[in-house]
C-alpha cells in the first residue's frame, strides 16, 4: 500500500518553512510558511522538531535584536501560536517524553568565545525555565530514548555534555580532544573564527575535534558524536563515559541520525555533499551516497526505517533541498527543491 | 438484582476502579493558593493522587518557575517581582503519562514607601499656575506608575488643585499641601507671596514668517518700580485663523515662547502671569519651495531585489555606482552613471552570500566594501574591491574574523572599515593595506539585549543606530572624548520609546549654527510581501544635540502610510528613500521645530516605478544619494535610478514666450 511521508525543513536563508512531502517515487514541497517577523533581515530559521503528540511543531529562529526566538505553530493549520525569547543563536532542540519539556541548545555560533547555554522551556506555556550553561558553542540537542537524559556538544570547547532533564543540571562532561585521533585531524583554517582576546573567555580553547552532533542509540546505552573537526564519528559508552569506537568517515560529518531499529546510522557529510549509511553492528560503512547540493545538514529517518531525508544547503542563490534516500537500496531516489540554505529537518508524520 | 450477577459486577468493578483511578491521576499541591511578598519564601508540597484522592508514592514530582519566582526540587519557593506567576509541577513517567499542574503564585507589589513633590518653585507669586510634578517609590525603591496620588490643600483659598496636579496660587498666605495615596503621605509647607507684575510685555524677532519657521516670542514681567520679574511663571498659548477656508491654523509654541506654524493665516500669540495678559500678531505665509522633479534615467534590475547604493567620482573624472542585492545571490552591480540619462551596468561581482546589503567607496574612489549576509559557509563577513577601474573591479581581500554572523552594514572613514558584526556590535578594520585588513577596535554596548542595525562616520565621530538604545554618538578620532579606532569612546546618546531607531544622519545647520542628529525608523506594521507592493511605517526624529547633554527631539518628519529607510543630507536639503513614499526632498533650512511635513517643508517626491521590475511597478526606495547635482536612488524591486529636481524659479520673474 502506497504511503506518504511528511517532513518539516526550515530554509534559513529564506526565512521560511517547507512541508515536504515523498509518495514513495515523488519528493516535493507541499507548503510554504514564512517566518520571522523582521521582513528585511534574515533571520534565519535553523532548528526544527515535532511534539511527541504530532500536533505541533517548534522552530529556532536565530538572529534577533539580539536574542532568538522559539516559535510554536499547529501541524494542523501551521499557524503560530506562541513564542520565547532564549539566547544567541539558539539551534537544534527536541521534546524529552519523560518531562514533556523542551531542550534547546543556544549555539551563539558568530558570538564571543564563551560558554553558552541549553534553554529548558515548558512548551505548554511556552515560558523559558532555566538556561544550563555549558560549552562554547553548544550543538546537537538530543534526548536520551527514555527522556531522562540530554546531549549536546560544544563545538569550540569540543566537550559532550550529558545534562540530567530532570533536575536540568550538567551531570557529566567527556572532553572529546583528548581523545582524538591526530592522524585524522583536519589543518582547519581557524582565521574565520579566530576571535581576539577582548572575544574569548580565559582559558577557552578551539577544539580540534569540533563536535558537531551527538544521538543517542534508541536500544544501545551508548550515543554517536559527529567529529566535523577530525572526520570521524566517535562512539560514547555511556556506563563507562568513555569513547570506545571511532569511525573514520567523509569529509566534515555534520549530523547524525539512527535508524529507529537500531541498526544503521546515517551521517551528513557537510564538506563533501554527501551522506553516507553504516552498519552500526559491523561499524563499516555501507554507501556514500552523492547529495544534490553541496552542501548536507540535516537528517530526518521515517519511523519504518525505510527512507532518510537529509536537507541539502546550496550555494548562494541555487535553492536548498531535501534528498530522500532509500535505507534499503541505499540510493537517491527523490529531490525536493525547497527555499535557500535548506537545514534543520524533522520527520512528522506517514499516512496511508 | 441476581446475587450472582451483582457479585461479578462488583468483582468487575472492583479490578477496574484501580485502573481508572490511576488513570484519573492528578497532582495536587498544598496550600491550594499562595500568595507571597516580594523576597519572601515559601514552601509548596505537590503529591500524586488518584481519582479517588489517595496518594500514589511511586510518583517524582519536579517542580519548575520562569521568571519571577525561583523554586527548587524541595518546592520551596522565593519571590522576587510582583505578578501573578506560575510553578510548572511535572510528575514524569517514561511511558509519556505526564502530568502536570500549573500552578499560581500571586506575588504582592511591595508596599508603597515614600512620596516625594517636585517641581516647587522657591517663590509662589499669587495669580500664577504650574504642574506639581509628584513621584511615588515603593518599599523596594521602585517608582510606582500605577497609582493615583491625591493633591489637597489645607488652605483652598490660598492654593488650590485640579486633578491634574496643576497648582494655583489663589491669594497671598500659607498653608499645607499633602499628597496621598493608600495610606501613605507626604506633606509641604507653602508660602504664596503677592504677585508684583503690573506689566506684562510681549515681543517677536518676526512680525511675519513662513510655514515652518521658528518665531522667538519674549516675554517680559514688570513690577511697578520698572524692574523685570525673572522668577514669575509665564504661559504661552496661540490661536489663529487659516487663509483657507479647508484648513484650521496649527502648529505647535514652546513655554519658552518658540513658535512655529503648521499652516498659513493670522496667528495671536498670547502670554499670561496672573491676571496679565499680552498679546501680539504674526503673519504667516505658505512656505513654498516646492519645486519639480524630473526622472533622469535608470538602470532596470528585473531578476532580484536591490539594496543599497553608492555614487562616486571615480580616479578617471567619471562618474560610477555600485547598488547590492538582498535574498537572491550574491551579486553587487557597478554602473557608469556619467551621464545620468544613460546609466550602463559595467560590470559584476557575485560572492558566496544570498545577501549584499550594504556597499561603499572610500573617498578616493579606488575601494569599495561589500557586506555579506547568507553565505552558504556561514562565514559572511566582508569584501574589499579594487574599483580604480569599476569596469573591471577585482576582489583585494575578504575579511571574515569576528564576521562570521553577518554584516548588515559598513562604512569607510580615515582607512577604516566599520563593519556591523551579527546585529550586536561593530568591529573597526584598518584597511591601509587593504590586502591585509587588522581589527583594531570594537564598540559594543553592555546594556540587556542590546542590538545595532547601522554606523555612519563623519569628522572623527561614529554615530550608530542601536534600535532600543537609540543613537549612540562615539569618538573614534574626534577628540572631543579622547577616543581613536583602536579606543573608541561613547560620549552622548539619545533613546525614543518605539525602538526602532534604525539610520541615523549627522546634520550642523549652515544658517543657524545648530547640530541635529536625524533618527530614522524601519518599520513594517503590515509584515514584508517580497513578491508585492508594501507599506512600511516609522518616520524621521530630529534631536537637537547642539548641547550634547541635553539633546532635545525637536522635530519630526512623517510621510503618513509609508516608512523612512535611508537617507542623505546636502547643504540643508534632506534627501530621504522613504520605502513605498518613494524619494522624499526637504528643505531643512533655518530653525527646526515640529511637524516639518505638515509645514510644507517637501520640495519634492518622486516614486519609482517600473513595469518590467522584480516586482512590477512597486515603488520601495532604499537609498538615496545627491551627487553632482543628481539625486540617484536605490529601489528594493526595481535597481537603480536618477533623478534631478528642476531649477528654483524667482516669484517675481515671468516668463515671456513670443
Amino acid at each position: 500500500m502506497a504511503q506518504n511521508y511528511y517532513v518539516y525543513v526550515t530554509a534559513e536563508s529564506e526565512d521560511e518553512v517547507a512541508v515536504v512531502k515523498f509518495d514513495g517515487e515523488q519528493a516535493k514541497a507541499v507548503q510554504t510558511i514564512p517566518v520571522g517577523v523582521w521582513p528585511t533581515e534574515i533571520e534565519g530559521p535553523h532548528g526544527i522538531t515535532i511534539s511527541p503528540d504530532g500536533k505541533y511543531w517548534y522552530l529556532t529562529l536565530a538572529h534577533g535584536i539580539p536574542f532568538g526566538t522559539l516559535y510554536k505553530y499547529s501541524t494542523e493549520t501551521n499557524e503560530q501560536l506562541g513564542k520565547t525569547t532564549l539566547g544567541l543563536f539558539p539551534a537544534s532542540m527536541q521534546i524529552s517524553k519523560a518531562t514533556g519539556l523542551l531542550y534547546c541548545v543556544n549555539f551563539n555560533l558568530h558570538g564571543d568565545m564563551v560558554p553558552s547555554t541549553v534553554s529548558v522551556v515548558d512548551p505548554e506555556t511556552m515560558t523559558e525555565l532555566k538556561r544550563i550553561t555549558t560549552g562554547a558553542m553548544p550543538h546537537g540537542s538530543r534526548i536520551s530514548p527514555d527522556g531522562t537524559k540530554h546531549y549536546s556538544v560544544a563545538m569550540m570547547s569540543g566537550e559532550l555534555f550529558e545534562i540530567d532533564a530532570l533536575r536540568l543540571e550538567v551531570i557529566r562532561v567527556l572532553s572529546l580532544d583528548d581523545t582524538a585521533d591526530t592522524e585524522h585531524m583536519q589543518h582547519q583554517n581557524h582565521a574565520a573564527y579566530r576571535s581576539s582576546a577582548m572575544d574569548q573567555a580565559p582559558g577557552m580553547k578551539h577544539s580540534k575535534v569540533k563536535p558537531t552532533w551527538v544521538i543517542p542509540h534508541p536500544q544501545w546505552n551508548k550515543v554517536y558524536v559527529a567529529g566535523n573537526g577530525v572526520d570521524q564519528v566517535f562512539e560514547v559508552d555511556l556506563s563507562s563515559w568513555t569513547v570506545t569506537n571511532k569511525f573514520s568517515t567523509g569529509k566534515g560529518p555534520y549530523n547524525l541520525e539512527i535508524s529507529p531499529d537500531g541498526t544503521k546510522l546515517v551521517v551528513t557529510y557537510k564538506s563533501e555533499g554527501a551522506t553516507g549509511v553504516w552498519d552500526l553492528k559491523t561499524g563499516k560503512e555501507l554507501a556514500k551516497i552523492s547529495n544534490s547540493r553541496k552542501v548536507s545538514h540535516g537528517i530526518a529517518i521515517a519511523p519504518d526505517n525505510k527512507f532518510a531525508f537529509v536537507s541539502v544547503e546550496g550555494i548562494g542563490g541555487e535553492p536548498g533541498a531535501v534528498d530522500v534516500i532509500d535505507l534499503n537500496e541505499l540510493t537517491l531516489v527523490a529531490t525536493a527543491e525547497v527555499g535557500k540554505q535548506a537545514g534543520g529537518i524533522a520527520f512528522w508524520k506517514i499516512e496511508h | 438484582m441476581d446475587k450472582v450477577k451483582y457479585f461479578n459486577i462488583s468483582i468487575f468493578l472492583l479490578a477496574f476502579c484501580p485502573l481508572w483511578a490511576q488513570e484519573s491521576a492528578t497532582i495536587k499541591v498544598e496550600p491550594a493558593n499562595l500568595k507571597m511578598e516580594i523576597d519572601e519564601e515559601q514552601t509548596i508540597r505537590a503529591i500524586v493522587v488518584d481519582g479517588e484522592g489517595h496518594l500514589i508514592e511511586e510518583r517524582t514530582v519536579l517542580y519548575y518557575s520562569g521568571k519571577g519566582l525561583s523554586v527548587d526540587s524541595l518546592g520551596n519557593i522565593t519571590a522576587h517581582e510582583p505578578g501573578d506567576h506560575q510553578v510548572i509541577i511535572i510528575s514524569p513517567d517514561s511511558a509519556g503519562d505526564i502530568l502536570r499542574n500549573e500552578y499560581v503564585v500571586q506575588v504582592a507589589f511591595p508596599p508603597l514607601a515614600k512620596i516625594e513633590i517636585k517641581e516647587i518653585p522657591q517663590k509662589i507669586y499669587a495669580g500664577t499656575s504650574f504642574p506639581v510634578v509628584i513621584e511615588v517609590y515603593d518599599e523596594k525603591n521602585f517608582k510606582r506608575e500605577d497609582v493615583k496620588v491625591i493633591l489637597s490643600s489645607s488652605d483652598p483659598d490660598v492654593i488650590s488643585f485640579d486633578s491634574f496636579h496643576n497648582l494655583t496660587a489663589q491669594k497671598p498666605g500659607s498653608c499645607q499641601i499633602r499628597a496621598a495615596v493608600k495610606g501613605i503621605e507626604s506633606t509641604m509647607e507653602v508660602a504664596v507671596i503677592a504677585n508684583p507684575v503690573v506689566k506684562l510685555e510681549i515681543k517677536s524677532d518676526k512680525q511675519e514668517a513662513r510655514t515652518g519657521d521658528v518665531v522667538h516670542i519674549e516675554a517680559n514681567a514688570f513690577d511697578d518700580k520698572g524692574n523685570s520679574i525673572n522668577d514669575i511663571p509665564i504661559h504661552y498659548s496661540f490661536e489663529g485663523r487659516s487663509y483657507d477656508i479647508s484648513t484650521n491654523a496649527s502648529g505647535l509654541i514652546k513655554q519658552d515662547g518658540r513658535f512655529v506654524a503648521d499652516e498659513a493665516g493670522l496667528y495671536n500669540i498670547t502670554v499670561t502671569s496672573g491676571s496679565y495678559v499680552a498679546r501680539l500678531s504674526i503673519n504667516i505665509l505658505p512656505r513654498k519651495v516646492d519645486r519639480k522633479i524630473e526622472l533622469v534615467g535608470s538602470g532596470l534590475v528585473s531578476d532580484k531585489h536591490t539594496s543599497d547604493l553608492w555614487i562616486w567620482e571615480g580616479v578617471d573624472g567619471r562618474d560610477y555606482a555600485v547598488t547590492g542585492t538582498w535574498g537572491a545571490d550574491g551579486t553587487a552591480y557597478f554602473w557608469d552613471v556619467t551621464d545620468p540619462a544613460n546609466i550602463i551596468r559595467i560590470d559584476s561581482i557575485q560572492v558566496d552570500a544570498r545577501t549584499v546589503n550594504d556597499v561603499k567607496v572610500s573617498e578616493d574612489g579606488r575601494i569599495c566594501v561589500i557586506s555579506r549576509e547568507g553565505a552558504s559557509n556561514r562565514k559572511n563577513g566582508i569584501l574589499i574591491l579594487d574599483v580604480t577601474n569599476p569596469s573591471e573591479v577585482e576582489i583585494i581581500s575578504t575579511f571574515t574574523e569576528n564576521l562570521t554572523g553577518g554584516v548588515h552594514n559598513v562604512f569607510i572613514y580615515a582607512n577604516h572599515v566599520y563593519a556591523l558584526s551579527d546585529g550586536q556590535k561593530y568591529y573597526i578594520i584598518n584597511i591601509e593595506d587593504p590586502r591585509d585588513p587588522v581589527a583594531v577596535g570594537k564598540f559594543e554596548l553592555e546594556t540587556p539585549g542590546h542590538a545595532i542595525h547601522d554606523v555612519w562616520v563623519e569628522d572623527g565621530i561614529a554615530y550608530s543606530s542601536n534600535w532600543q538604545d537609540g543613537i549612540q554618538m562615539v569618538d573614534v578620532g574626534n577628540g572631543i572624548a579622547g577616543g581613536s579606532p583602536s579606543n573608541p569612546v561613547q560620549f552622548a546618546s539619545y533613546n525614543y520609546p518605539s525602538g526602532a531607531h534604525h539610520a541615523t544622519f549627522p546634520f550642523t545647520s549652515p544658517s543657524t549654527g545648530k547640530f541635529y542628529v536625524l533618527l530614522g525608523d524601519e518599520i513594517f506594521p503590515h509584515g514584508l510581501n517580497l513578491n508585492g507592493p508594501n507599506i512600511a511605517g516609522g518616520f524621521l526624529h530630529f534631536v537637537d544635540f547642539t548641547i550634547l547633554d541635553h539633546p532635545e527631539e525637536i522635530a519630526r518628519f512623517e510621510v503618513p502610510g509609508a516608512g523612512t529607510h535611508n537617507f542623505w543630507i546636502d547643504g540643508e536639503t534632506l534627501y530621504l528613500a522613504y520605502y513605498n513614499g518613494g524619494v522624499r526632498v526637504v528643505d531643512i533650512s533655518g530653525e527646526l521645530m515640529g511637524d516639518l511635513y505638515k509645514q510644507g517643508r517637501e520640495i519634492a517626491f518622486i516614486l519609482p516605478s517600473d513595469p518590467h521590475g522584480f516586482v512590477p511597478n512597486s515603488p520601495f526606495t532604499w537609498g538615496a544619494q545627491l551627487h553632482k547635482g543628481h539625486i540617484f536612488y536605490s529601489d528594493f524591486n526595481s535597481g537603480l535610478w536618477a533623478a534631478k529636481l528642476t531649477p528654483e524659479t524667482p516669484e517675481d520673474i515671468k516668463v515671456e514666450t513670443d
